[in-house]
């Protein structure tokens, strides 16, 4: 499956930043997968093996977390990184959110 | 659904895949994602808000100018996906044989039909309700249950031939 956003997301500045986004500008932001009671649990691991290339052992140890803990952070990295991992979990129905760590 | 001796859905190696499904079924399969695309285009439709809640989730909890920026970044993409994902689901959902991209694609676009009937539903971690034979809603929630068995074979098939 492409990745039509990889080309959008590039430099546009586009929000004026606050004092608190400057102040944090350059921390890594996490990004989360929530539980939800529709998404089969293989499902949620076959997408996260596809998604990020993890192992099925791996993959499978964080849909575990999400629906025991009821979240999980599932990936992490630049602004840039996040937006497109959450776009590509969206993409597959999983309820992903990103935030800075 | 076959019942009896062979899989629903039988891989042939990796890019391969047997579809044994009755025909009645794969009618289903192509109404459930027409129903969806028709809904994605009618901002009166009763499955509008659900969707929109489940389908196009916000990207943050709540930062709302990350919502906005992320909105601004994919929506039409993530809208452009969703409706390839369920007109190619509809127009093949009458073959007996699919690519591993097809079935993948099978896999979300029935995934998003589930997640517009579950939000509908209502559905909780408490699975299926008790329901009448005459409840209104018994209809929907046997659909949305054909609808996970069959992600799941799907998922299973995709999963043992990775």
């Amino acid at each position: 499956m492409t990745s039509p956003v990889a080309a959008d997301v590039a430099p546009v500045e586009i929000d004026e930043p606050s004092i608190d986004t400057n102040l944090g500008i350059d921390r890594p932001w996490i990004v989360l997968v929530w539980n939800d009671p529709i998404n089969l649990m293989s499902y949620v691991t076959y997408v996260l093996q596809k998604v990020f290339g993890y192992s099925n052992e791996k993959a499978q140890s964080l849909m575990l977390d999400v629906h025991e803990k009821g979240r999980a952070v599932v990936a992490n990295g630049s602004k840039e990184k996040a937006e497109l991992d959450v776009f590509r979990l969206h993409e597959h129905g999983l309820w992903a959110t990103m935030q800075q760590d | 659904m076959a019942f009896g001796f062979k899989r629903t859905i039988q891989s042939k190696g990796p890019d391969r895949f047997i579809i044994n499904l009755r025909d009645d079924l794969r009618e289903v399969i192509a109404a459930v994602c027409d129903d969806v695309l028709a809904a994605l285009d009618d901002e009166n439709s009763p499955e509008r808000d659900p969707m929109l809640r489940r389908v196009f989730p916000v990207a943050h909890a709540s930062d709302e100018s990350v919502n906005e920026a992320y909105r601004d970044l994919v929506h039409s993409d993530l809208l452009r996906t969703r409706r390839e994902a369920l007109e190619r689901v509809s127009a093949t959902a009458r073959d007996t044989e699919l690519d591993r991209a097809t079935l993948e694609t099978w896999m979300v676009g029935l995934n998003t039909v589930r997640l517009v009937l579950g939000t509908r539903l209502d559905v909780s971690e408490d699975g299926f309700p008790q329901l009448e034979p005459d409840d209104p809603e018994l209809p929907a929630w046997a659909l949305y249950e054909f609808l996970g068995v069959l992600v799941g074979m799907v998922v299973d098939a995709l999963a043992r031939t990775v």
